[in-house]
């Protein structure tokens, strides 16, 4: 009896041993995680500038949305200027700043933002860094889809025409290497193909953005006597010019759809004079309402899964792009 | 029947506790090692499956663009110059040899079937505006490379083409090619990861731009139909770029940037988890050795320990077995030592015990058996006493029985006295009537007197009937004096009566008889009383006489007028005489009264008695049950004496099987 009880004691005694010698390598395999709720509250909203009409846009929604939420938000604007970015960031992470909402002046230097952020959480609008940069509800993305955007041109484009087997398509591409060039113009192409459609690519060049490069790569285009069906664009910049050479060149902005993204004011204009036939937009709003959202949730140490948009992985959280034709458009002008 | 235990030792049971617990917490310590190195060693894999993928993309677009720049800086520069086709030639000439990657330099076609190139180029072309370059370069400005094809030579190669836009009015071409054999020697030695392969497959058409072998390149994905290759194509068809492991091989995906290339890296699980194994058998290889030498740790420490125990463990055997005459070393200082010494000291008590309990056991059988006869001797004493009480009780039976009597014969007494008192009433009636009769005999005598005094004066001769008068007189006087010696007699009788009551006894039957004279006696009386009247009608019929001689001689009887006066005063005194005997009968009768009330009394008290013989006799009966039942009790003592010497006979014998 007595070594029967003995035997009971080792076994627990052993049992114990294990469970702790477990904890133990869990507990060494824990790092110090858990942001929890920490600084005086207060977040910094840092933006490269607000030229552009969608940022401007942006800025004025998060500081809306953090009004509306009761976050106290401070905002500044670094310029293009990488250094005086992480400055501000360094700034604010030693003044206590809870949080920060960052639109980063160069996607690649994310990494430097966070290290200058120290324990702050961050969102990361407008400019996507890449994933491996981005950490579960603690460096996260608020953007749109850009493969959607492509995508939705593609879809308007191939309903336009009428569904049809084989397309003669011209794309006017962004920068080079930027992730919106990349992502809008392969999910373009993808789409058509996932449809079966033959993709001829009558012209597929890097415009810059800009609407002289997209009107003079036109002119070039009908020189060597390309014949397209539709005209994608990466932008309404772009779009817009390809629409002024083919009114300067008396070819039918209605026969052959040309489509741009962003719902520029001047994109709308187009769209509503019969230009432009399609364009996406980035809502701005959107965006921004997620953006206070996320860090209002981060820096409560909270999760941001349980956002509508946000991925598996916590590292992103997509706001749709909106869709805009002729039929819409006054809504967004 | 017990069933006999099988003997284990210890140091087995300490071995049989330990070792399996051991052996679980080693095993447990293994995989826990296993899964985490496992987790950790699979998540640097992947990490640097994709730093390596990483690395190599950024190498291929860097070749990629650097070339790319180097063509399209010769093409601004053309444009620039916008030459003639001599100036053309001079120019590619120029560039030709400059780049490695194109080593036939760049060359020009125009849409009118014109085609320029370098001078030391092989590179022809029947027909340039037919070919793949020159309709994909028609598609844009900047130069840029489209899908892979064959060249004449029959080596795959790509080309970066673009339209001239020279400004010349002719539309012109320009393009370069690179061998896709400079990639795949790219993409196959830049991986950064040991045993681990790549591949660039263009998914515009799913053609295998660069394989490490040779024979894939140029070929489509889907053709080889390998499991891998045909997870990777299906991975591809689905754009699902994430890292993943097809076919026990962890793959990453990487698309390389402005083309729609698509570089596959992959490295097998096998590898990746091959330290993991080789981990793995180093900890359970280690695990055993610190398992064996636990078990030989153990069994020479308990070999140690429990070696005193060992002794005594054949000590207390022997103690079981009733031996007390054992000898117990103890000379360790531990918890054994302690128990051998705690031993010694409990085997010397009870030595000291057994042995006191031996001498008291003895004196408790001699006490018991001592208690035996003291039980045996107050048994038979309660026995004797039991029947003595039987024959007490008997007596006190008879007793009550006589006692009984007495009160019966009591009784009769008291109604035979009452019957006695009855009848002297009636005498006493009789009496009365008696002197009823004397009192008008009296008056009867007064109106004699009164006639007497009429003719006293004249009746001289009466003198002589007087004197009989006197004599009748005399014999009346007598007959009293008769009347009074009866009322003597009665009186002794009643005495008598009354001294037989005193005694109660017997002689309660004798009273009737003094009843019965008493009877007598009165009947006596009467008689006397007849006897009188008779008398007294004697003395009539001599008056008459005295009235025919007053007759005669009425002057006579005046003068015997005094004499009737005196026969008067006679009269009076008879007649108080039989007054007196009435009032002595009427005595009589209360003695007998008195006597009743006695023999009533003793009836009462003889039952009282009666009662207390009955008190006396339920008195004994519980006496001689009381003996009964000592009797019983001293039998039950003599029993348990019994029983106690057999106990302490079995003790004794019990303690006899300890040897001290």
């Amino acid at each position: 009896m007595k070594l029967d009880r003995l035997f009971k004691c080792r076994v627990l005694a052993c049992m114990m041993i294990c469970i702790m010698a477990i904890g133990l390598m869990s507990g060494c395999g824990k790092s110090s995680g858990g942001n929890g709720a920490s600084g005086n509250g207060k977040i910094l909203f840092v933006i490269t500038d607000v030229d552009d009409s969608f940022r401007s846009s942006l800025a004025e929604a998060i500081k809306t949305s953090a009004q509306e939420q009761g976050l106290e938000i401070d905002y500044q604007e670094s310029g293009d200027s990488v250094d005086v970015q992480k400055e501000i960031i360094e700034q604010a992470a030693q003044n206590g700043y809870s949080g920060c909402i960052c639109r980063l002046a160069d996607a690649s230097t994310a990494l430097q933002m966070e290290v200058a952020a120290g324990d702050m959480p961050i969102v990361f609008v407008n400019n996507d860094p890449t994933s491996e940069l981005l950490k579960d509800s603690k460096y996260v993305y608020i953007g749109s889809p850009e493969q959607d955007a492509g995508k939705y041109e593609a879809e308007y484009v191939w309903n336009k025409l009428g569904n049809p087997t084989s397309i003669n398509l011209v794309i006017m591409k962004g920068e080079k290497g930027h992730s919106a060039t990349e992502g809008r113009s392969k999910a373009a192409i993808k789409y058509f193909r996932d449809n079966g459609v033959d993709v001829n690519l009558v012209f597929s060049d890097y415009a810059n953005w800009t609407d002289e490069n997209a009107y003079k790569y036109m002119g070039i285009l009908s020189s060597v006597g390309g014949k397209y069906d539709a005209v994608i664009c990466n932008n309404d910049t772009m779009a817009l010019g390809v629409v002024k050479y083919m009114q300067d060149n008396g070819i039918s902005t209605k026969d052959i759809p040309v489509c741009g993204v962003d719902a520029t004011a001047d994109g709308c204009a187009s769209v509503a004079a019969g230009g432009m036939q399609f364009t996406v937009l980035q809502s701005a709003e959107g965006q921004g309402a997620k953006a206070v959202e996320a860090i209002a949730a981060m820096v409560k140490g909270n999760s941001i899964s349980d956002i509508a948009g946000a991925t598996e992985d916590g590292k992103y959280i997509w706001v749709d792009f909106e869709k805009v034709d002729a039929s819409n458009v006054a809504n967004y002008q | 029947m017990v069933k006999k235990k099988k003997q284990g030792s210890i140091r087995g049971k300490v071995l049989l506790s330990i070792v399996p617990v051991v052996v679980v917490l080693v095993l447990v310590l293994v995989a826990i090692s296993t899964i985490i190195s496992r987790r950790r060693l699979g998540d640097m894999a992947k990490d640097q499956l994709n730093s390596s993928i990483t690395n190599q993309t950024d190498n291929i677009e860097a070749w990629m663009d650097e070339n790319l720049t180097f063509f399209s800086t010769a093409k601004s520069t053309i444009e620039q110059l916008k030459p003639d086709a001599a100036g053309l030639q001079v120019l590619l000439d120029t560039y030709y040899d400059s780049n490695t990657a194109a080593p036939e330099g760049l060359y020009v076609a125009t849409s009118t079937g014109g085609f320029y190139t370098a001078t030391g180029s092989t590179h022809t072309e029947s027909n340039p505006t037919d070919t793949q370059w020159y309709k994909q370069g028609l598609t844009r400005v900047n130069m840029d490379y489209g899908t892979a094809y064959q060249d004449a030579d029959g080596r795959y190669v790509i080309s970066a083409s673009g339209i001239l836009n020279d400004a010349s009015g002719e539309i012109k071409v320009i393009s370069a090619d690179v061998s896709l054999d400079q990639i795949s020697i790219i993409v196959n030695s830049g991986v950064k990861m040991d045993e681990a392969s790549s591949f660039l497959v263009d998914t515009a058409d799913n053609t295998i731009l660069a394989h490490r072998d040779a024979s894939k390149v140029g070929t489509d994905l889907s053709a080889d139909s390998s499991a891998f290759m045909a997870g990777v194509a299906q991975k591809v068809a689905e754009r699902d770029y994430n890292q993943t492991t097809i076919a026990e091989n962890l793959v990453s995906f990487s698309e390389i940037s402005g083309t729609e290339w698509l570089l596959i890296s992959y490295v097998p699980t096998a590898v990746v988890y091959k330290s993991v194994t080789q981990l793995t058998t180093i900890l359970v290889v280690a695990g055993l050795a610190a398992i064996l030498l636990l078990v030989i740790i153990i069994m020479v420490m308990t070999n140690r320990l429990f070696k005193p125990l060992t002794a005594i463990t054949q000590n207390i055997t022997d103690m079981s077995a009733g031996d007390f005459t054992i000898d117990i070393t103890a000379d360790s200082n531990d918890e054994i030592g302690l128990m051998g010494s705690k031993v010694r000291e409990f085997v010397e008590s009870m030595r000291g015990m057994l042995a006191s309990i031996n001498s008291e056991s003895e004196k408790l059988m001699e006490q018991s058996e001592n208690s035996d006869e003291v039980s045996k001797t107050m048994f038979d004493a309660s026995s004797s006493q039991a029947q003595a009480m039987e024959g007490l009780n008997n007596t006190v039976n008879q007793l009550s029985v006589a006692v009984t009597e007495i009160a019966e014969n009591a009784t009769t007494l008291a109604m035979v006295v009452s019957d006695t008192r009855d009848n002297s009433d009636k005498a006493s009636e009789s009496m009365r009537e008696t002197v009823e009769i004397s009192k008008k005999g009296r008056e009867d005598m007064e109106q004699l007197g009164i006639a007497m005094e009429g003719i006293q004066n004249a009746n001289q001769i009466l003198a002589e009937s007087i004197d009989k008068v006197g004599a009748a007189s005399e014999e009346i006087t007598s007959i009293v004096g008769m009347i009074s010696e009866i009322s003597s007699q009665t009186n002794l009788l009643s005495l008598n009566a009354s001294i037989e009551a005193a005694r109660a006894g017997e002689a309660g039957r004798g009273f009737a008889v003094v009843a019965s004279e008493i009877g007598n006696l009165a009947n006596n009386s009467s008689q006397s009383a007849q006897d009188i009247a008779n008398l007294i009608q004697q003395i009539r019929n001599l008056i008459e006489d005295v009235v025919q001689q007053a007759n005669a001689s009425a002057k006579s009887i005046e003068e015997n007028s005094d004499l009737i006066h005196q026969a008067i005063a006679t009269f009076d005194q008879i007649y108080q005489n039989i007054e007196l005997s009435n009032e002595r009968l009427a005595a009589v009768v209360d003695n007998i009264s008195t006597v009743s009330d006695v023999a009533t009394s003793v009836a009462a008290i003889s039952e009282e008695q009666a009662a207390s013989a009955d008190e006396i006799l339920e008195t004994s009966r519980n006496m001689v049950e009381h003996a009964n039942n000592i009797t019983q009790s001293s039998q039950d003592v003599a029993d348990n004496s019994h029983e106690l010497a057999d106990t302490s006979q079995t003790l004794a014998d019990h303690v006899s099987q300890f040897k001290i």
